[in-house]
């Protein structure tokens, strides 16, 4: 048992926290958010030649095998900087896709451009009624010849419109809920049939609707076997969440740590804010429930690479925690920032909302509580 | 950054096993004797029986890997009861502070288990203000002896303890953190006063202790005159890191949960009570973390770093969590908490589940109240440098 990262490791996260604490001030993230893609492209070109796009993937792929730990060290800097690249959606959830599906020439050619910095992916997968059931699909995929033929509707696919290609869930087989008879495939977002209808999210992220109508894909769409998608869902969503996790305690710890600042330095009634035993208290209950969310994102992230999907109960201890505790400390941060807390100057507002929207992606804390409690 | 056990740690934990079973307690054995053979024995495993203690002084020198088996494994156990004032909380005091005198002296009976000790530290008027105590001990004439005078109270075990460790105030002139000096003297001797404090569940353990010109010889006087504060300040840091019970409460959640499935409602148990199984759920989620707070915490401390921020946050979160078990088991006996007392009514988990919750109302007061433990946080960890607030 160790908790210390690797020399490897601390390499990483050294160049990460250097980039993020250089690119980062809220200001230029403010631009990059407003801008047509919602993130820089330069950003995303330096991702590829520090090796960060390579991390989870076989060196055989020209990876350097990086596992769960790398990701978590790279997504808590990224969210110490509320960093707009889409690292979740093109690396973890399409990477994770592929990686685990292609064969040959295509699986060098994609992953190949991936890792170069020239391929944006989206996982369209979610669909209004599903909320965060994973096994709820109604999109559907009917044989046709040597292709498919895709209908149904996806919602809030983070970097859809940005994306080159689209992973999408659709239904060959089975009802409902069934975890048989899903299956994925790659869909151009430009072929006929499919509408992207992309929009900002609440925390300065894009994600899109997507449409399809009858789109007629290929036979080499279909990534990995017809109707056997399950495993492969499972394993790319407890990769995201965990990643997603990740993110969010590097979030969680600037938002404690802004907080204990600001409230030594605002003066009130003549004394700074933080002379009031009622805000010291309320600062340690945040302060205390962030090391206990980073003690569950450790386990989570330990479990998983020791056990893989076996975890799934610590993983969902995990995401159930970081959203109980993320509204807590977002929530009192803001109220002991005073009315500066509700402005969009501060940083603070800004982790604010991407912890709510942390909350709502892959199971919110309700939802995993159950799933812990099952 | 990895959770494996290595075939050593493995091959360590069967060890420990196998000493449970093998000097596990047999019914109708004498108990008071199985106990003192058990610590012996334990001892000959090569300081098993002080697991905490430093090498030089006996202790096993284990890793943090091990010591957290050790602790696993514990819960589980059967073990001889042991009150953590020796071993836990003077000796470390007496290994620290101590002359080489007073060390061969008091230690090798700690050890053993056959001298008894208490805390003698709060007092009527001094609560979690610590250091605000008046117990006087006053040097007679001839340098020889301390005469105390004074009250202690929620003093635990003192009506069955042989001796007790106890702050004294010999300077009132300066700062309340000054003047306070570490005597130890035997509890068997005239003019100690030992009364009962019946607690809420009924029970006693803690008492009144009132000191009438008890004498106490300067050799009993750890360290120097006045710096007692100093020597006991280190040693609340390290109870308060042992309070926080968490291998003792992963097996109370086990429990709990086995008697939640005893319970019926309707066709059922409890368990298919929906908001029943969330807040366990919800329990059991913050004592995971816990366990992981601490581990994070004995890995720092094996690796002979200073303790992190994550370790000051043991002792009010895992007392927490200790009372919300201890409230969860009483809820579970619904109506048949109330029936006190040798009644046979409800399930037979219930009345000890009164007698728990009752019990553990006292976890956030004793050993610096939480509000106390918030306080310290505050300055200690997150540097907030207070003018006008009360500490």
């Amino acid at each position: 048992m160790n908790f210390d990262l690797t020399e490897e490791q601390q390499l990483l996260e050294d160049s990460v926290a250097r980039f993020v604490a250089d690119k980062y001030p809220l200001e230029q993230r403010r631009k990059l958010a407003d801008g047509s893609r919602g993130y820089s492209e330069d950003h995303w070109k330096a991702f590829a030649e520090l090796g960060w796009l390579a991390v989870p993937f076989d060196e055989d792929d020209g990876g350097i095998g990086g596992g769960p730990v790398e990701t978590m060290v790279v997504m808590e800097q990224f969210g110490r900087g509320l960093v707009l690249e889409p690292y979740l959606p093109t690396v973890i959830l399409g990477g994770g896709v592929l990686r685990r599906t292609l064969a040959g020439d295509q699986r060098a050619d994609l992953l190949g451009k991936l890792i170069e910095g020239k391929l944006q992916l989206a996982f369209a997968h979610s669909e209004e009624q599903a909320r965060w059931d994973l096994n709820d699909v109604t999109s559907s995929a009917r044989e046709d010849g040597d292709g498919w033929i895709l209908n149904g509707a996806k919602t809030v696919v983070f970097n859809g419109g940005n994306a080159d290609l689209l992973i999408v869930s659709a239904r060959n087989s089975g009802g409902q809920m069934d975890t048989d008879g899903i299956s994925l495939f790659l869909v151009d977002p430009k072929a006929d049939g499919v509408k992207v209808e992309s929009y900002p999210t609440v925390d300065g992220l894009r994600a899109a609707e997507v449409t399809l109508k009858d789109v007629r894909v290929a036979g080499d769409a279909l990534l990995g076997d017809a109707g056997k998608a399950w495993p492969i869902i499972e394993a790319v969503a407890d990769e995201a969440l965990l990643a997603l996790c990740a993110e969010a305690l590097g979030s969680l710890d600037v938002m404690v740590k802004d907080t204990v600042q600001y409230t030594q330095e605002r003066q009130q009634f003549g004394h700074p804010l933080a002379d009031f035993q009622t805000v010291q208290h309320r600062l340690v209950e945040m302060f205390m429930e962030y090391e206990q969310c980073k003690s569950l994102v450790y386990r989570a992230t330990m479990e998983y690479a020791q056990n893989g999907h076996e975890a799934a109960r610590t993983l969902s201890a995990c995401k159930h925690l970081i959203g109980t505790a993320g509204k807590f400390i977002g929530e009192n941060a803001v109220q002991l920032h005073g009315g500066m807390g509700v402005t969009e100057e501060l940083r603070l507002g800004h982790f604010f909302k991407r912890q709510l929207v942390i909350e709502s992606q892959f199971g919110n804390s309700d939802f995993h509580l159950e799933q812990f409690a099952a | 950054m990895d959770i494996e056990l290595s075939a050593d740690d493995l091959k360590f934990r069967d060890e420990v096993r196998e000493f449970f079973q093998s000097h596990d307690y047999k019914p109708g054995e004498d108990y008071a004797k199985w106990r003192l053979d058990w610590f012996k024995a334990a001892r000959e495993k090569g300081g098993w029986d002080v697991p905490k203690w430093p090498q030089e002084f006996g202790g096993p020198g284990w890793s943090p890997t091990q010591h957290y088996i050790w602790e696993q494994e514990t819960a589980r156990a059967n073990l001889p009861w042991d009150l953590p004032f020796g071993v836990g909380m003077v000796a470390p005091i007496i290994m620290t502070y101590g002359s080489k005198e007073q060390q061969e002296r008091f230690l090798p009976d700690i050890r053993a288990r056959s001298v008894n000790w208490c805390q003698g530290y709060s007092e009527p008027g001094a609560g979690s203000d610590l250091a605000s105590l008046k117990t006087k001990a006053e040097l007679t004439e001839d340098g020889k002896h301390y005469v105390v005078n004074g009250s202690k109270i929620w003093t635990t075990m003192a009506h069955i303890a042989d001796w007790i460790f106890c702050l004294t105030r010999t300077d009132s002139s300066g700062k309340k953190q000054e003047g306070i000096t570490f005597l130890l003297f035997p509890m068997k001797q005239e003019g100690i006063e030992v009364k009962p404090i019946i607690t809420l569940g009924g029970s006693h353990t803690v008492n009144t202790v009132h000191f009438t010109d008890v004498k106490v010889p300067v050799e009993n006087r750890i360290g120097e005159e006045g710096k007692g504060w100093t020597y006991a300040k280190g040693l609340l840091a390290h109870e308060r890191t042992g309070l926080a019970g968490v291998s003792r409460s992963l097996v109370a959640l086990e429990k709990l949960k086995h008697q939640a499935g005893t319970v019926k409602r309707g066709n059922g148990s409890l368990f298919d009570d929906p908001s029943f199984r969330g807040k366990l759920a919800k329990l059991e989620v913050d004592l995971q973390a816990l366990e992981f707070t601490e581990l994070r915490s004995l890995a720092r401390a094996a690796s002979g770093q200073q303790p992190g921020p994550e370790s000051s946050i043991l002792k009010l979160k895992g007392t927490e969590i200790q009372q919300r078990i201890a409230h969860l088991t009483m809820e579970a006996a619904g109506p048949h908490m109330a029936p006190w007392g040798g009644v046979n009514a409800g399930p037979k988990f219930a009345r000890g589940g009164t007698q728990s919750y009752l019990g553990s109302r006292a976890y956030t007061i004793y050993g610096g109240a939480s509000e106390v433990q918030k306080d310290i946080i505050a300055k200690n960890v997150l540097g907030i440098r207070s003018q006008g607030g009360s500490n």
